[in-house]
């Protein structure tokens, strides 16, 4: 889970996060010290939880030292399940609840909406039309990144498949609040971190351009498509009240954390040349550059009138959008 | 209705002189979604507002830090003007000779969270009125917290719900079921984490002190799981700061209460909460505690202190102020309302000084859009539709919203249901200002701000949503300050009050929507409501038959003064009585929309058949120029 880093896609950046899959009535015992270098893969944290706590999605075992009590209604079993960092990077602490804390230098994806655990699993890009197309064979434990709209079809695909997590560009409430069985408006800001962290989805999601039908950015999809195949930590805790937005965090190979390495400052200012997304109204997820300030406040359809910018869009033609209706990616 | 005193003290904004008069003032208001920032200064020796500029409320991350979103609105004023206000993300102070910088600056915030105060002890009926209405105009969230004793002695089993909702068949309240209340309680002490409780009650109520005792004991209690919401300062004496505990209860148990809470707790005693006379001292430390312990640590707020010598004071004390004084100056009853993006307010202020404010926590149309939803239901806002409307496209519309507060409205389809939830925000405050006061006076005056009503693009919307929302009755005036200055006006008025009534008439107050005549009683759908006869001042005579179910507009300019006659039929009231004509001694003033007479009834009821209720919202809104 993360408060808003200023821009949804970060391609160099230094985060610390806790390596905690969510879940009530759960311990953690940390298999690794202070100071360790972890590798993504690398299991770095055993929980240990009663069986009617819910399981995570990734590789639970059982406790082969645990003898099964004779009544199990009354005494409740202990599962045992073994978490990777998912990250690669340096443990620099531990929370009291035995979550470990990774340093690491990564390039992240923040969402608009999400929902589920934090999970680490395998970016697995897939291009295919979510409403028609089969999805192919998928190893379980990916992290599935679809650059369309998600259809309830796919999502149920997805699960079959062992899929932990998906990372697309948007979804419709319907479909989000069908998949999810709960109240999504409810939900994004109820008081309950807990409740907020785990959601109710049997999957990690990630959308990145937010609700109903927009596609993803061609330079979102391009980033996910350079890091097809490397081991990604994906949470999809979402809270207004909290202002906590889902992510996507890809550790940065050796190869690109050079020594002179600087993570990027995110800037949120408007000026003239910015990448700027449009997040409401009919050009609503649409991406350009701001081309002109305009003096004085427009006029729009509705008959409002407020200040304005003039958008310079990917396709080359131009759009008037409210100021307060802009935000800065990069 | 109750009186209160001014937060500032004296008799309101024209009471306190001070010498100094800036050339120039900035004033910045940030409120939970937008941050609104507006520059005055002299023009031809009258104070005026020259530019103003928005950006969003800077409060979360990723700037997390209040003064961020101001310079960003300040940005816009040098944009606009050229004029220098910033340097070093320091306000310029003071006016330059080159005409950059200002000589004051002044913050008012309703930005942060609120403050969470328990209601403890004997919570009667009674008492849960009384501290409602004592919090009713700031930024508190309340929340009962009676002792399991009073609830034991006061609830009769079968629909004790507190204790589990189980019913004892002995029809007794065991000790099991009290140890089960007081655990709720408890639990509730936790979830609501208080900043401070207030203490009620007398010990000749039906479980005696014990209540008393025991609201002690649950403050103990909550204190040592570390529930209770406790100060990191000191006292001017230097010893740690404790938890605040107002008691206002039975007088002879003060030093017990302090002896039974001592090392954990400070008590403040009151005077005891039995009428309404005690409200505003209670009003006023919660105000001063507020500002202690929410408004002095919002992110940024030391910054915000560093460029001004004058303390940010919180919007609802500024406006609370303004309204007071001009319901005194105008010697008229004043109802304002503010519909915010995570609170509505709602401020009644007569001539006689009574005052029924209300603050409408977590019901506004930005962030808490959803909870609007959640209150009143899909069919309480579709019914404002001209068309249909599906729950899903509600739905996302509420959750872009909740997403994207600042964004405004660019197409109609959209800003349609905007204003939708804009009336249910407002009745909503309404119900709740009608719940605690007995007597809710008809208003003279209308006074509209906040984004939602100053952004809207005709001003016949604006006059629809008050009508629709407030349900006005008898003759009253609306005004929309679309500068939305007016919440930061009383704020102004303390440091420079000529300024503040210059800009509040100038720039404020200065766009008349209308005179409006709403006839009540028995209005019947087609039938005669009433007979209006308009008396230009160049000697024309108009005289128009408003029937019921219908509003009409009579042309009157903003420079326009008429002489009004009103013929009620016999069933019908416009304030003298059913039946009764009423002429006007003085002539009315005109407006932006005109002389509007809604003959809707009160209160009016939509039509049930779908096609009919959509047809009669477009001829309103037509008749009005609103669509």
């Amino acid at each position: 889970m993360t408060y808003p880093l200023g821009w949804p896609l970060l391609p160099q950046f230094r985060v610390k996060r806790e390596r905690w899959p969510g879940k009530y009535r759960t311990k953690g015992i940390p298999l690794v010290y202070p100071g360790q270098e972890v590798v993504p893969d690398q299991l770095v944290l055993r929980l240990e939880q009663d069986e009617q706590a819910m399981p995570t999605r990734e590789g639970k075992v059982a406790n082969p030292d645990h003898q099964p009590s004779a009544s199990p209604a009354s005494q409740p079993q202990i599962l045992q399940e073994n978490v990777p960092a998912g990250l690669r990077g340096r443990v620099v602490g531990f929370t009291p609840r035995g979550g470990v804390v990774i340093e690491s230098k990564v390039a992240v994806l923040q969402g608009v909406v999400g929902s589920g655990i934090q999970v680490a699993g395998v970016v697995t890009p897939w291009s295919g039309n979510s409403e028609t197309d089969t999805m192919p064979s998928i190893p379980p434990g990916a992290i599935l990144v679809v650059p369309g709209p998600l259809s309830l079809l796919l999502l149920r695909q997805a699960i079959n498949s062992g899929v932990v997590g998906i990372v697309a560009s948007s979804i419709s409430l319907p479909d989000l609040e069908g998949f999810l069985r709960t109240d999504y408006l409810q939900m994004v800001y109820a008081d309950d971190m807990e409740l907020v962290q785990s959601g109710f989805a049997p999957i990690t999601l990630l959308c990145t351009e937010g609700i109903g039908v927009l596609p993803m950015s061609p330079r979102t999809w391009q980033m996910l498509q350079h890091y097809a195949g490397s081991i990604a930590l994906l949470s999809g805790a979402t809270s207004l009240r909290y202002s906590i937005f889902p992510e996507l965090l890809i550790s940065l190979s050796l190869a690109e954390t050079p020594q002179n390495w600087q993570p990027v400052q995110p800037d949120t200012s408007l000026a003239l040349g910015v990448l700027v997304r449009i997040c409401s109204g009919r050009y609503a997820g649409v991406i350009g550059f701001i081309d002109y300030f305009f003096v004085y406040e427009q006029s729009f359809s509705s008959g409002v009138r407020a200040q304005a910018v003039r958008v310079r869009m990917e396709d080359g033609t131009f759009c008037v959008v409210p100021l307060l209706s802009v935000e800065r990616i990069a | 209705m109750y009186t209160q005193p001014y937060p500032e003290g004296g008799q309101g904004p024209t009471a306190k002189k001070n010498a100094m008069a800036p050339n120039s003032l900035l004033i910045a208001d940030c409120g939970a979604v937008l941050t609104k920032v507006s520059l005055l200064g002299l023009v031809e020796g009258q104070y005026r507002l020259m530019a103003r500029g928005e950006a969003p409320t800077t409060l979360k991350p990723p700037l997390e830090d209040i003064a961020e979103g101001i310079i960003q609105a300040i940005q816009t004023i040098e944009f606009i003007t050229g004029r220098k206000l910033v340097e070093n993300k320091q306000i310029l102070v003071p006016e330059q000779p080159n005409g950059d910088g200002v000589d004051l600056f002044i913050t008012t915030i309703s930005a942060g969270d609120p403050l969470h105060l328990g209601v403890m002890g004997a919570v009667s009926p009674a008492l849960e009125q009384l501290s409602a209405q004592a919090v009713s105009g700031l930024y508190v969230q309340e929340q009962k917290i009676p002792s399991p004793s009073y609830v034991a002695a006061t609830t009769p089993l079968n629909v004790a719900v507190g204790a589990g909702g189980q019913i004892n068949p002995a029809s007794k309240w065991t000790q099991e079921l009290l140890a089960k209340e007081w655990k709720l309680q408890l639990d509730r002490l936790r979830e609501l984490q208080p900043h401070a409780v207030l203490i009620v009650g007398m010990a000749d109520g039906p479980a005696g002190p014990t209540p008393l005792q025991e609201a002690c004991q649950l403050v103990v209690n909550a204190a040592r799981e570390g529930a209770l919401v406790t100060s990191t300062g000191t006292t001017p004496t230097g010893t740690p700061k404790l938890f605040p505990v107002f008691y206002a209860g039975a007088p002879q148990y003060v030093e017990a209460v302090r002896r039974m809470v001592q090392g954990v707790a400070e008590v403040t005693p009151l005077s005891p909460l039995v009428a309404q006379e005690q409200l505003s001292d209670i009003g006023s430390l919660l105000s001063t505690l507020h500002e202690q312990e929410v408004m002095q640590k919002i992110p940024g707020y030391d910054r915000l202190r560093s460029w001004t010598s004058t303390v940010p004071v919180s919007s609802t004390t500024s406006l609370s102020s303004l309204v007071r004084f001009l319901a005194q100056h105008y010697a008229m009853n004043v109802t304002a309302v503010d519909v915010g993006g995570s609170t509505t307010t709602i401020m009644l202020a007569g001539e006689q000084g009574e005052f029924i404010p209300m603050v409408n926590m977590g019901i506004g149309v930005g962030t808490h859009i959803g909870d609007i939803l959640q209150r009143v239901g899909l069919q309480r806002i579709a019914r404002w539709l001209p068309f249909p409307v599906t729950e899903g496209e509600i739905r996302e519309f509420v959750l872009d919203h909740m997403l994207h507060p600042q964004v405004v409205s660019t197409e109609a389809r959209a800003l349609q249901i905007m204003q939708a939830f804009t009336r249910e925000a407002i009745a909503l405050t309404v119900e709740s200002a009608q719940f605690q006061a007995t007597e809710v006076p008809n208003a003279d005056l209308i006074l509209a701000t906040g984004s939602a009503l100053a952004h809207a693009p005709k001003f016949g919307q604006v006059v629809l949503m008050l009508l629709d929302a407030l349900q006005p009755r008898g003759v009253t005036s609306m005004v929309i300050d679309n500068a939305m200055l007016i919440s930061t006006l009383g704020a102004v008025a303390t440091v420079a009050p000529v300024a503040a009534v210059q800009v509040n008439e100038n720039d404020a107050v200065s766009h008349r929507l209308g005179t409006c005549v709403i006839p009540y009683g028995d209005v019947r759908p087609g039938e005669l409501a009433v007979r209006v006869g308009v008396e230009y001042s160049n000697g024309k005579q108009v005289t128009i038959d408003v029937m019921g179910g219908t509003i009409e507009v009579i042309p009157l300019h903003s420079n326009e003064q008429a002489l009004l006659t009103l013929f009620p039929a016999p069933t019908v009231d416009v304030g003298l009585g059913p039946g009764e004509r009423a002429r006007a001694a003085e002539e009315i003033d005109g407006g932006l929309v005109g002389l509007i007479v809604d003959a809707r009834g009160r209160p009016f009821h939509l039509p049930t058949n779908e096609t009919e209720r959509q047809a009669r919202l477009l001829q309103w809104a037509q008749v009005l120029g609103a669509n």
